[in-house]
């Protein structure tokens, strides 16, 4: 396996707020390694969002870090401001929420796009053909979009224009930031297909969503977020099929086409976690022990899951 | 991210503040020190009387601001007179807020042929010269009103253009927000959305408009009161000051007019700053509507 | 067809045969002269009490469009909306109150829908309050109604006092279901349920809606573009690409 192009390990954040300190994410480990996806999901609040804002050092004041953070085998714990644009710009690529927030509003497409590739580290002549060819393998005509202005570009088209950023200039990692939310299932297909190609270039594809369909549409490995934890990470597949976490087997039974159970109650608030298993409160599975304290990833498969029904057992059972 | 509103650790809001550019700070400075001598002139400056062994002294420690052709002293005039102009900028500054927002509400809500209308009598006025329309109004008023209320009146009538464009704009874009179309559905009257969600909303713009406004007022009251269609002698502003000022410049003491004239620049000035920081920080969208 | 759908039952009040929200031959588009798009073109739906109606559609196909003038907030440019046999000739504010309420849009995005200066117990009893003082009902009735409401949809006492941004997406959605639903709505048009909260959260959206539903008899439209959601949650689909046509959904097969 190669080397990880980015790779945290037990990563927190707390934010500090008027109602007290908000513990947005505990304990986080991730390798992203290159020409892989990595799928996380979370509901709202899950501190999803928070993760990728971290990896690109985009946090708020208000913010405690813990754990380390590294590019490669640089510890970007010492990277002071400089280095983080210079990281941000080169090696790291994020592809927001909404593109249209994404995109200046008062300057046409073609030249915004050669100029963040300029920043990217493409040369001034090599820029508008890398932004082209960019634009071409996510079935934009260059031409057209380059003296387009934003309002001009449909959701869909502003999607793939973001989108297709990202493979200018070859970044390591690109971070994806619910890529599909407020798309219609046509372009979500699409979205995922753009996704997987960023994957196939030997980019390492983080890619953050509630959506589970695209989720499944997108493979790799998939790590699941609850009330700031960790709670299993498989492969995708085996992840679906047979979900070990008692969350994550619930989360997929709510599935309209599984019957659409929510699950009961609500998550715990993120300035009063219990020291024990986060989702031990609303568990249909609980017992004693998951209220002593926050249960280890227990290996599973490739991966782990935090749950003490699986302390021990090798094989993934749901 | 939005549920983790960063809090203000200790101090922060100080800190904030401390983060402002120096400009501001300086005119954040100096519009406090006038407005607390303004408030505080009885107690700084006490009047004196007419001292006719004192007439038109230069400036000294003991005048700071000299005297004038009766020997009164022009700093003790000035505080008051300054007293006065802040305090007409106001009423005249609330008069066009009043005027402003109803006609701007009005456009911006009712739409089609109202809307249309108003705005044609917006640009009406607005092509006209609106120094020469304050003065014709305060022709008008003043035998019927009396010499302060024309002269808010008089600047109120004459700059409510402004904020009636800023508030019917900020009217076109909210209406179009779904909450508003939600409130609507749920069966909310137009009074009621004014009421209840537009106006709320408008309250930052209204209030970076206003502190803008505020120098204008000034700088037009003066300007009635120097041409002598303004406040009369005993209520005097510092415009009065300057137009008294004139005959003994030719007498040589120029401190008569200068430091009330400096007294308006520095007000202006202050408040420009301040409010067009606030502006640019808020509301950058008005930059062409509110310049001074 | 899964038990999902089993609102199909006898409505509990006594509704008679004309009791229908409906677009008849509604077309509408923006624009004028070269740059007019049709969005709309002689589109016809039918929603009835207690039942389950999916709008599904590619994007551009119209579907919020159609959603707005069903809810009683954008005209058609041709053809007209009946609710319960009258045609309705207004829109919007000129709408008498009474007629507005009866039927309520559930909006995709939270965020935009909840006015950021009220906090969630004013925006979830503000249908009540928008008639002024005398359709109002009185205080404690108000409260009642704000503790049913926020009880049935999920919302603990301790959030009816913040604001929006103070909230998650999913507890402000629910705070937006329990407004819909306070003024007792005979029709409720979800715009795109999928697209902004989890599964666990939408299931649980869904559930409350077909519990009232089983209590009021309720019609509800679903716009969405997920067929999933579509063929295991509503009795019939209505697809739009130019010409709507009517599909019994057929669950999808594994």
């Amino acid at each position: 396996m190669n080397p990880p192009a980015f790779s945290v390990r037990d990563l927190g954040v707390t934010f500090a707020t008027r109602r007290g300190p908000v513990t947005a994410l505990s304990g986080i480990d991730l390798d992203l390694h290159p020409g892989t996806v990595h799928v996380v999901i979370g509901e709202s609040g899950s501190g999803k969002s928070v993760l990728a804002h971290a990896l690109l050092d985009l946090l708020p004041r208000n913010v405690t870090l813990r754990g380390s953070r590294h590019l490669g085998a640089e510890d970007l714990a010492a990277a002071d401001a400089r280095r983080w644009r210079e990281v941000r710009a080169r090696h790291l690529a994020f592809i927001p929420q909404s593109p249209m927030s994404a995109l200046n509003p008062v300057r046409r497409v073609g030249p915004l796009l050669v100029e963040l590739a300029r920043a990217r580290g493409v040369a001034r002549s090599a820029a508008w053909p890398a932004v082209a060819a960019a634009l071409r393998s996510v079935d934009l005509d260059p031409e057209r979009i380059r003296s387009s202005y934003p309002h001009h570009l449909s959701g869909g088209m502003a999607q793939r224009v973001v989108t297709s950023l990202a493979l200018v200039g070859s970044p390591q990692v690109v971070i994806a930031d619910e890529p599909t939310s407020g798309l219609d299932a046509d372009l979500i297909d699409r979205t995922a297909g753009h996704l997987a190609n960023l994957a196939e270039r030997g980019a390492a594809l983080l890619v953050i969503t509630h959506d589970l369909t695209l989720a499944q549409r997108l493979g790799g490995t998939t790590s699941v977020l609850y009330a700031s934890q960790l709670l299993e990470r498989r492969h995708t597949g085996a992840l679906f099929d047979s979900p070990a976490h008692p969350y994550v087997v619930a989360l997929l039974d709510a599935r309209p086409e599984r019957g659409g159970r929510p699950i009961p109650g609500m998550p715990p608030e993120l300035t009063a976690l219990p020291g024990h298993c986060v989702f031990a409160a609303r568990c249909t599975r609980v017992r004693a022990e998951c209220r002593r304290e926050v249960p280890a990833l227990h290996p599973l498969d490739d991966g782990g899951v935090r749950c003490v029904l699986h302390a021990g057992v090798q094989q993934g059972v749901g | 991210m939005t549920t983790l509103a960063p809090a203000p650790p200790r101090f922060a809001r100080l800190r904030e503040v401390a983060t402002r550019p120096t400009s501001v700070l300086i005119a954040g400075g100096v519009l406090a020190a006038l407005v607390l001598a303004a408030l505080g002139a009885d107690l700084l400056r006490p009047a004196d009387g007419i001292a006719l062994d004192r007439v038109l002294a230069p400036p000294s420690l003991e005048h700071p601001f000299g005297t004038d052709e009766t020997g009164r002293d022009v700093l003790a005039l000035s505080l008051r007179a300054m007293r006065v102009s802040f305090a007409i900028s106001l009423l005249a500054a609330s008069v066009a807020l009043l005027i402003g927002v109803t006609i701007g509400v009005l456009a911006g809500t009712l739409g089609g042929w109202v809307d249309g209308l108003l705005m044609r009598i917006v640009d009406f006025f607005g092509s006209q010269n609106h120094f020469l329309f304050a003065i014709l109004l305060v022709v008008l008023f003043r035998p019927v009103l009396g010499a302060a209320a024309a002269v808010c009146l008089s600047v109120g009538l004459s700059h409510w253009l402004v904020l009636a464009r800023i508030v019917r704009g900020e009217l076109l874009s909210l209406r179009e927000r779904p909450f508003v179309a939600a409130a609507v559905g749920g069966g909310a009257s137009r009074a009621r959305l004014v009421v209840r969600h537009f106006l709320p909303h408008l309250g930052p713009s209204v209030a970076v408009a206003m502190v803008l406004l505020l120098p204008h007022a000034i700088f037009h009251e003066s300007a009635l009161s120097f041409l002598g269609l303004g406040l009369p002698p005993h209520q005097a502003s510092l415009g009065n000051l300057i137009a008294a000022g004139q005959r003994s410049m030719l007498a040589g003491a120029w401190w008569i007019s200068v430091f009330p004239g400096l007294l308006i620049l520095a007000a202006c000035v202050a408040f420009g700053t301040l409010g067009e920081y606030w502006r640019d920080r808020h509301q950058p969208r008005w930059r062409g509507e509110l310049e001074l | 067809m899964t038990e999902a759908s089993g609102a199909s039952c006898t409505p509990a009040s006594s509704r008679g045969w004309d009791e229908v929200l409906s677009a008849a031959a509604v077309s509408r588009g923006y624009g004028h002269g070269r740059g007019r798009i049709e969005v709309l073109s002689r589109v016809s739906l039918d929603v009835r009490p207690g039942e389950r109606v999916a709008l599904c559609g590619p994007s551009g196909s119209g579907k919020s469009t159609l959603g707005r003038i069903l809810a009683l907030l954008d005209p058609p440019d041709e053809g007209e909306v009946v609710l319960d046999g009258e045609p309705v000739r207004a829109t919007g504010l000129r709408l008498p109150r009474t007629v507005r309420q009866q039927v309520a849009l559930l909006w995709q995005s939270p965020r935009t829908a909840a006015d950021p200066r009220l906090a969630l117990a004013a925006l979830v009893t503000e249908p009540l309050r928008s008639g002024g003082r005398r359709h109002r009902p009185p205080p404690a009735a108000i409260e009642a109604a704000l503790a049913a409401r926020c009880a049935q949809v999920g919302l603990a006492e301790e959030l009816w006092g913040r604001y929006p941004h103070e909230v998650s997406e999913g507890q402000l959605q629910r705070a937006c279901l329990a407004r819909t639903l306070i003024a007792r709505p005979a029709y409720l048009i979800y715009d795109e349920p999928t697209s902004m909260l989890d599964v666990s959260t939408q299931a649980a959206l869904l559930e409350i809606i077909a519990a009232e539903q089983r209590d009021r008899a309720m019609g509800v439209l679903l716009i969405t573009h997920d067929r999933t959601l579509a063929s295991h949650w509503c009795d019939r689909s209505v697809e739009l690409a130019g010409v709507a046509s009517q599909v019994a959904p057929e669950p999808l097969l594994q």
